[in-house]
């Protein structure tokens, strides 16, 4: 392990701990006390809320901005699959992935970059999406999406990126905790209390 | 906008500051600024106003948030938007929370993240509130509901006159044992209006009355409290709400009786179905159902028996968004349409993507956005004239009145009813 290795480990820890942290602030302060008379089944709702209400055909959101909803979609699988390999890469080296794989994961990150540069121009562009952005929005967006183009570069030319590559992982975790990109754990809280405040009404699941 | 004192941003601040639960904090921590919900919002569809977008609306609660609850927020304000609770941003939120928004928690469904829009801009709201910005007009019809018990001020004579009235109507149409029983003790249901019935629309109470009578039910209103409404549900003041809310839990006490029934308004069942036992802290000793359940259990049990030839035109469905969106009662709704009348036309959308009528979130009460109410129900308006239907019925009297100066202002030449009265019209008497 060289430095750089270190340096994406302490803020991998550093990342972790602050997202425990927020994680067990939403815990401590626990879900809200509902003394009205529950009609519906919160299983099933919360079942729902993760699963078939996400899905694009049933939100407006998705179905009225395909093209947005795909180019979202797109980054946040190229996202993902950064993830992964910057988990992979502690045990695994890049030069040791086959080139075929190498390839596949190049063409599916470069996309998702791609379209994360497209909604970061979007952003910019647009002047709905202009007044509702401010700093964090686009550096949220530009770390993110350099972390994929790092990757790429890390996975076809590990020798020269590395540094480099470990740095930008850095400054990512570092951020993540404290700029937008905490959606990563609220997003999945949010999902949990829209089931709970459906289910306990017997508003969802649909009942068609 | 005069000068905030200091009194008043604490205690808007105290508010922020004393998160009782994780709810507030992960809808304040969640949005992405995707902005995708703007298509959504019926203010934004119509007016085309950024600032009305619901992120925007989202945004205003969280940047103080962050301002006063975040560290980032302190130390790096620009970073992430945090702002301070000045007058400029007071005067942003009552715009946007107050003027902009029906709470009707359609962007909340289709938020691509599952931020609870509505609940962020209700504790905005509840900010507003404890720094006496309510606008005026809703803060007087809160008051009228505590100071006379109804929040259209009827004195007790002339309500007790509009029943009476109907009461005789009734009895020329079913019989003397037909009754409209006023503040009896000991009787099943103790059941609820909304003031704008007494006030403008006494036939409805008239259709209930005949369904109870029909289905042989043991019921009463009381003179002292029979307001369904609860508009401090949208004023944000929370001690009001539960002032209301109490005076129609303990009038159930009052009257011996077993069920309180809410009667056709949305916000109004809301309040006290859903919010009721949270304002009192306390679950209802009671059971408390809608009118439409009642029915609803009335038709599918044989109490009562319909003849959906009686009703013969093209009927379409508003679903106020209190009772179906917040409050689960579609299918409910249409089962009780499906048995009342012959010919039925969805809306498109509806259900639980049906688009407000635009008078909800206290939006009837303000008339300093008047302009705005009516020109955001265009889209009810369009969808109304899409389905062809000569009839809407809606089990609401605020989006009932919203839905009558729609009719008038953008000519639907339709009938507007409510669940009682379509029903009241297929029932026979046996």
């Amino acid at each position: 392990m060289y430095w750089y290795h270190y340096l994406g480990l302490a803020a991998l820890v550093v990342f972790a701990v602050a997202m425990l942290w927020h994680f067990l602030r939403l815990i401590r302060e626990g879900n809200p006390k509902d003394f009205s008379k529950k009609t519906g089944n919160l299983v099933k709702a919360e079942a729902y809320a993760y699963t078939t209400a996400m899905m694009p055909n049933h939100k407006e959101t998705a179905y009225l901005h395909i093209p947005t909803f795909t180019a979202g979609a797109l980054f946040h699988i190229g996202t993902f699959i950064s993830i992964l390999l910057f988990a992979v890469f502690f045990f695994i080296s890049p030069a040791q992935f086959p080139l075929w794989l190498s390839r596949i994961l190049t063409v599916c990150i470069l996309a998702g970059a791609a379209c994360g540069t497209g909604l970061l121009i979007k952003r910019m562009v647009v002047k709905k999406m202009r007044d509702l952005s401010h700093l964090d929005d686009y550096l949220s967006n530009f770390l993110t999406t350099l972390f994929q183009l790092f990757t790429i570069l890390y996975l076809m030319l590990p020798h020269m990126f590395a540094p480099v590559y470990y740095i930008e992982v850095t400054v990512l975790l570092l951020y993540m905790p404290i700029g937008k990109l905490r959606h990563v754990l609220y997003f999945f809280a949010a999902r949990y209390h829209l089931g709970r405040f459906y289910g306990w009404r017997n508003v969802w699941p649909p009942k068609k | 906008m005069e000068k905030l004192t200091t009194e008043q941003i604490d205690k808007a601040l105290h508010l922020l500051k004393m998160r009782p639960d994780s709810k507030l904090e992960t809808h304040l921590n969640a949005c992405v600024h995707c902005g995708l919900c703007a298509e959504s919002c019926m203010y934004y569809k119509t007016l085309h106003d950024d600032r009305y977008m619901p992120a925007r609306k989202v945004e205003l609660v969280a940047a103080l948030y962050r301002k006063y609850c975040t560290l980032i927020g302190r130390v790096a304000p620009f970073l992430v938007n945090a702002r301070p609770l000045d007058e400029q941003m007071a005067e942003e939120m009552t715009d946007a929370l107050f003027g902009a928004c029906t709470m009707c928690g359609r962007c909340v469904k289709h938020c691509s993240i599952g931020v609870d829009i509505a609940y962020v801009v209700h504790f905005g709201r509840r900010m507003l509130a404890a720094m006496g910005l309510v606008p005026a007009t809703l803060q007087a019809t809160v008051d009228a509901a505590l100071q006379t018990g109804n929040n259209m001020a009827i004195p007790t004579a002339d309500f007790v006159d509009t029943i009476q009235w109907m009461e005789e109507d009734l009895q020329d149409e079913c019989g003397s044992e037909a009754r409209i029983p006023l503040n009896e003790t000991d009787k099943n249901i103790l059941y609820t209006l909304n003031p704008r019935e007494p006030k403008f629309f006494p036939l409805s109470i008239a259709a209930l009355a005949k369904i109870f009578f029909a289905a042989k039910e043991s019921w009463t209103i009381s003179t002292d409290m029979y307001d369904v409404t609860n508009y401090g549900l949208f004023s944000g003041n929370n001690e009001h709400a539960k002032s209301i809310a109490k005076r129609l839990h303990d009038e159930v006490f009052n009257k011996h009786c077993k069920i309180l029934v809410l009667g056709e308004c949305g916000h109004g069942s809301r309040a006290n179905r859903w919010e009721g036992p949270n304002y009192l802290q306390h679950s209802y000793e009671f059971e408390t159902i809608t009118a439409v359940e009642l029915i609803n259990t009335y038709i599918r049990e044989g109490r009562i028996k319909l003849d959906k030839s009686l009703n013969q035109e093209l009927v379409t469905l508003h679903d106020p968004c209190n009772l179906v969106r917040n409050g689960g009662l579609e299918s409910e709704l249409r089962y009780t349409i499906s048995q009342s009348v012959t010919h039925f036309k969805e809306m498109t959308p509806h259900g639980i993507d049906n688009f407000c009528c635009g008078g909800g979130g206290g939006q009837l009460a303000m008339s300093e956005y008047n302009e705005r109410r009516i020109a955001i129900g265009k889209i009810k308006a369009d969808q109304i004239r899409n389905t062809g239907a000569k009839v809407v019925v809606t089990p609401c009297h605020n989006c009932v009145d919203q839905l009558i100066q729609l009719n008038n202002i953008y000519k639907l030449n339709v009938k507007i009813k409510t669940i009682a009265e379509i029903v009241a019209d297929a029932l026979v008497l046996e």
